[in-house]
């Protein structure tokens, strides 16, 4: 049993400069029933206008606190223009366990302002400064701007937005054009693991494909660029269901089983987690990818075979020799080896180069002979006197090696502690107390603890 | 720990003692000899920690074990790294068990009471005013009547029982063995430690040996190395020793260490070597030094200390709660001779990636594994502690694979005798029986070794041993060795306090003052 999967995610969706969370209503007819959306007010816009947390970092510390009160289970992140920054900044977060937050599965980045400073010349900063510079932006000036971003805009859609444009707090512009579009978020957003989609409005201004691809990409790499034809930079204006296409492609694309059950991940992002555990934990969703490695391609793909055996996963499916052959090469040391073999690397090559010579073929035998071999190499009652390989005593060792490095690498995994229904990394967070456990004894429970694997109380 | 303020010595400053380790053996003496007004520097290859930046985790929780390649051989290799061996300022109590039961008076004498091992050259009388001051300094929570001994308490009330404990406690009951909580140096009370703060009552996490966070369980970071500090020792961290530099007459006059890639050399009287029972051999044959009895190295003692695990009903999540906090007594000595000296019992609870590793390790794979992992969080186990007497085919020697300071690597062949095996038998046998009485299921062994002891025997007589019963070298003057490695047998009881004791009445000796008869 492992954990339902919801009809449909939470959509949370971020608006542009000047714009409000009716931008997206188009957006969010077009994708319909299925789909929980939450638009939301950035501050110093709509009906938030009236707050003054207006820095980036404070726009995204307000749509992390929504999250929090929402939280869902599985969730998309759109983000348009400026709003692309913030959204980028809430799943950087998000995918660290911080604020709480769990990463969404999803993040869809229209005409997005990147995390690095935005391409903008000066003199249309400097003329859009202007409007605001002495309170809110006139109507006519709220016109020129919805018209010039958005000039085959949807009219229902075009008269809120100039609406929203004279709301919007002058200070909030301001904000924005001298110091949220130009601040560097690069290295905090770093490199993202969720799944993105770009969609770039074309020709688009500053922000159209062109600088996405130069921007954005690097930080999303395995996204795709969607580009809209004969767009306006105010594309979920112009263009409701393309975008509203893009963000329902993608949950397609995602709506499998997660990476971990979201109460799993919730429990790691809570404050009975240190950083420093969360950290460390998270960073093992990623696999070896191209981390150097001390294996050849004949002898990983072997040792992939024999561990599909040795430790038939359960509740993940992780590479585990890419993983431990990209322990090897880092030189990762516990502290002790059998006397009687080589230094790892050195013992882990001969003794997979071993199993091929004795065996060869293996991963194409039966499963019940391939576990008859792994019973003789266990037992010590298969080697060989070759130069360079082991004996039937020497592989005896290695094996025990093979399966206690095989458990250890699998069970290290979040996904497979949650599978196990494990909490213990949640003994306390950082505060000067640390919370523990109240309950100990058998069948005792505190009223926090889940059955991991489902989310299910237990 | 905050080493922030510390006072300091220049290399070229004659110091009165250097002291190399912080573990168990270090720490007392380093905090003995400050108070006392000595100047006395500690080297310490580990790093400093403060007890907040450890993790539960227990990959991460590498960070604080010795990670220096062993080589371990014999018909029962030992793990090392994080099965016994720490490093960092505190040593292995950065991440021990914390389980404090005390020896037995017979324990020092093995081979005069029942003909096997080897006699301590001390006595408990001579030890025990020493264990009752470490107890006290470090905090040991326990019963308040102790079935074993009447009139024995402890000055604070015992931790909270997890799930293997009540287990343990059931099955004990119906075979009418007697049980109690065990004596922990955890805290069950809010305490405030003299030059370090508080330290605040166990919270009823279950990681503790990847590194304590609270300050509950003591390590010697908390207690003894900051009680050090405060009368003015000096820690120097991520110093590795590996030389030791002697006049004409053969004493000690300097420490050569290595500290971020470079070479030191701090000047000294005397050198404590409190690097546990396998660097501190590796250190004097690398040296070829205090060895005029052949002894170094001979000897190696590891605790048998098999497990027995079992599935339960009800959940037992064993990550909760002190991880053992049950222990049975009535074993330390055979009714009926079917072993010689005896072993104690604990209840477990044992972190997942740790007990996977052994059950794999341990002969388990494919879908039986997984099928018992499935349950981990209905698991209980318990386990024994038992002697280990001395033999000839144990022992510490050097490979010929060289470290990163040049020294040569420890090879350690290890071979349960006729009496560990006795004693796992007869111990599988009873915790077999009370798992079975407790309602468990699925029962399964595993072997197990634990502690790293030996190799440097103290005694009475220079041909046979390494150090007299001071604990100082037969050979080297002014070299003393207190840690693990000066055992001459394993003894019963886990061995930390007794070591922490050895160092208070090593530094006595040295300080010139008046022993307990
Ligand atoms: C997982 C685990 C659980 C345990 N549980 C218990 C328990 O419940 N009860 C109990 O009584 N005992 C327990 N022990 C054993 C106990 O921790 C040790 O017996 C005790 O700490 C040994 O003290 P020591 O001084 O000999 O060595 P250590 O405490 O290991 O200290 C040696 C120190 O010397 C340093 N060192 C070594 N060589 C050099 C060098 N060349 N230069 C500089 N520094 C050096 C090391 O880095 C280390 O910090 C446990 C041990 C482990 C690992």
């Amino acid at each position: 049993m492992s954990e339902p999967i919801p009809a449909a995610p939470v959509v949370v969706l971020l608006h542009a400069l000047g714009l409000s969370s009716r931008s997206w209503d188009g957006v969010v007819d077009a994708l319909g029933d299925p789909f929980d959306c939450v638009a939301i007010d950035l501050p110093g816009y709509g009906d938030a206008a009236g707050s003054d947390r207006l820095t980036v970092e404070q726009s995204a510390l307000v749509v992390a606190e929504r999250l929090r009160a929402l939280q869902p289970d599985r969730w998309l992140i759109a983000g348009h223009s400026m709003g692309g920054k913030v959204a980028a900044v809430v799943t950087a977060w998000a995918e660290a366990g911080e604020q709480g937050l769990i990463a969404p599965d999803g993040l869809v980045l229209v005409d997005a302002s990147p995390p690095s400073p935005e391409p903008m010349s000066e003199q249309r900063r400097a003329g859009m400064e202007d409007w605001a510079e002495d309170g809110p932006v006139s109507p006519a000036q709220a016109e020129r701007f919805v018209d010039q971003n958005a000039p085959h805009a949807l009219p229902a859609l075009r008269e809120t937005a100039v609406a929203d444009v004279q709301r919007a707090a002058p200070t909030a512009w301001l904000q924005w054009l001298e110091r949220g579009s130009l601040e560097d978020w690069t290295d905090a957003v770093g490199v993202l693991r969720t799944p993105a989609v770009i969609v770039a409005s074309d020709p688009g201004g500053d922000l159209g494909p062109a600088a996405q691809r130069r921007l954005t990409l690097p930080h999303v790499p395995g996204a795709t660029v969607q580009e809209v034809d004969g767009a306006g930079h105010f594309v979920v204006l112009e263009q409701p269901q393309a975008v509203a296409d893009a963000i329902a492609g993608l949950w397609q694309r995602v709506s499998g089983p997660r990476a971990l059950p979201a109460a799993f991940a919730r429990l790691i992002a809570s404050d009975r987690v240190s950083a420093k555990t969360r950290a460390v934990m998270l960073a093992r969703l990623d696999g070896p990818g191209d981390a150097p490695r001390a294996l050849d391609d004949a002898q990983r793909d072997l040792l992939t075979a024999l561990l599909a055996r040795i430790i038939p996963q359960r509740g993940t499916d992780l590479d585990l020799a890419g993983r431990i052959d990209s322990q090897l090469a880092a030189g990762n040391d516990d502290g002790w080896r059998f006397g009687d073999l080589p230094p790892d690397v050195q013992a882990w090559r001969a003794g997979l180069d071993t199993v091929a010579a004795v065996a060869p073929g293996l991963a194409d035998l039966p499963a019940e002979e391939q576990d008859a071999w792994i019973t003789r190499f266990s037992d010590g009652e298969a080697g060989s006197d070759e130069p360079g390989l082991l004996d039937g005593r020497r592989m005896g060792l290695w094996f025990e090696d093979v399966r206690g490095e095989g458990v250890r690498v699998w069970l290290s995994h979040p996904a497979a502690q949650a599978w196990i229904r494990y909490d213990g990394f949640a003994d306390g967070g950082d505060g000067e107390r640390k919370q523990g456990y109240l309950r100990t004894r058998a069948g005792e429970r505190e009223p926090w603890q889940r059955d991991w694997r489902t989310g299910a109380a237990r | 720990m905050d080493l922030t303020r510390m006072r300091r010595w220049a290399e070229h400053e004659e110091v009165d003692a250097v002291v190399i380790g912080t573990g168990a053996g270090g720490a007392p003496i380093l905090a003995r000899l400050a108070a006392a007004g000595r100047s006395v520097v500690a080297l310490e290859a580990g790093p400093n920690w403060d007890p907040a930046d450890h993790t539960p985790d227990e990959i991460q929780a590498n960070e604080l074990y010795w990670t220096g390649e062993r080589l371990s051989g014999g018909g029962t290799p030992e793990a090392f790294g994080g099965n016994n061996s720490g490093t960092g300022v505190g040593g292995s109590t950065l991440h021990w068990g914390a389980f404090c039961p005390r020896p037995r008076a017979d324990d020092f004498k093995t081979a005069s009471t029942e003909g096997v091992g080897a006699d301590w050259p001390l006595t408990l009388d001579e030890l025990l005013p020493y264990l009752l001051e470490v107890e006290d300094f470090i905090g040991v929570s326990g019963p308040a009547d102790y079935p074993w001994e009447p009139g024995r308490s402890y000055a604070m009330p015992p931790v909270a029982r997890n799930a293997p404990a009540d287990f343990m406690a059931a099955g004990c009951e119906a075979l009418g063995i007697r049980a109690t909580d065990g004596p922990a140096a955890m805290l069950s009370r809010d305490r405030q430690q003299p030059h370090w703060g508080l330290r605040p009552a166990a919270n009823n996490s279950g990681s503790i040996h990847q590194g304590e966070r609270t300050g509950a369980k003591a390590t010697m970071d908390t207690t003894y190395l900051p009680f050090a500090v405060g009368h003015g020792a000096e820690i120097r961290a991520e110093a590795m020793v590996h030389g030791l530099e002697r006049d004409s007459t053969g004493r000690i006059t300097a420490v050569v260490y290595r500290q971020h890639g470079v070479d030191h050399r701090q000047r000294t009287k005397a050198v404590f070597l409190c690097g546990g029972g396998v660097e501190s051999p590796r250190l004097l044959l690398n040296l070829d030094l205090a060895n005029s009895s052949d002894q170094v190295g001979r000897n190696y003692l590891a605790h048998p200390a098999a497990q027995v695990w079992g599935r339960f009903d009800e959940p037992t999540m064993m990550w909760r709660g002190y991880p053992s906090s049950l222990i049975t007594e009535d074993f330390w000595r055979s009714s009926d001779d079917s072993y010689a000296s005896g072993y104690l019992i604990q209840s477990l609870g044992v972190m997942p990636v740790t007990l996977a590793t052994s059950m794999a390790r341990g002969g388990m794979w494919g879908e039986r594994l997984m099928d018992r992992l499935e349950h981990y969080d209905h698991f209980a186990g318990i386990g024994i502690n038992g002697e280990c007497l001395p033999s000839d085919q144990n022992r510490l020697t050097l490979s010929d694979e060289v470290d990163e300071v040049g020294l040569r690597r420890a090879r350690i062949d290890f071979t349960f005798g006729e009496n560990e095996e006795k004693i796992t038998d007869h111990g599988v046998d009873v915790m077999r029986r009370i798992w079975e009485a407790a309602g468990a299921k699925d029962v399964f062994v595993l072997p197990r070794n634990a502690h790293t002891e030996g190799t440097l025997r103290m005694g009475d007589d220079a041909g046979e041993n390494v150090v007299d019963r001071d604990c100082r070298s037969f050979d080297v003057p002014n070299l003393w060795v207190c840690d693990n490695s000066v055992f001459p047998t394993s003894m019963i009881a886990n061995p930390a306090t007794t070591i922490m004791a050895l160092a208070l009445r090593t530094a006595d000796v040295f300080l010139g003052r008046p022993l307990p008869a």
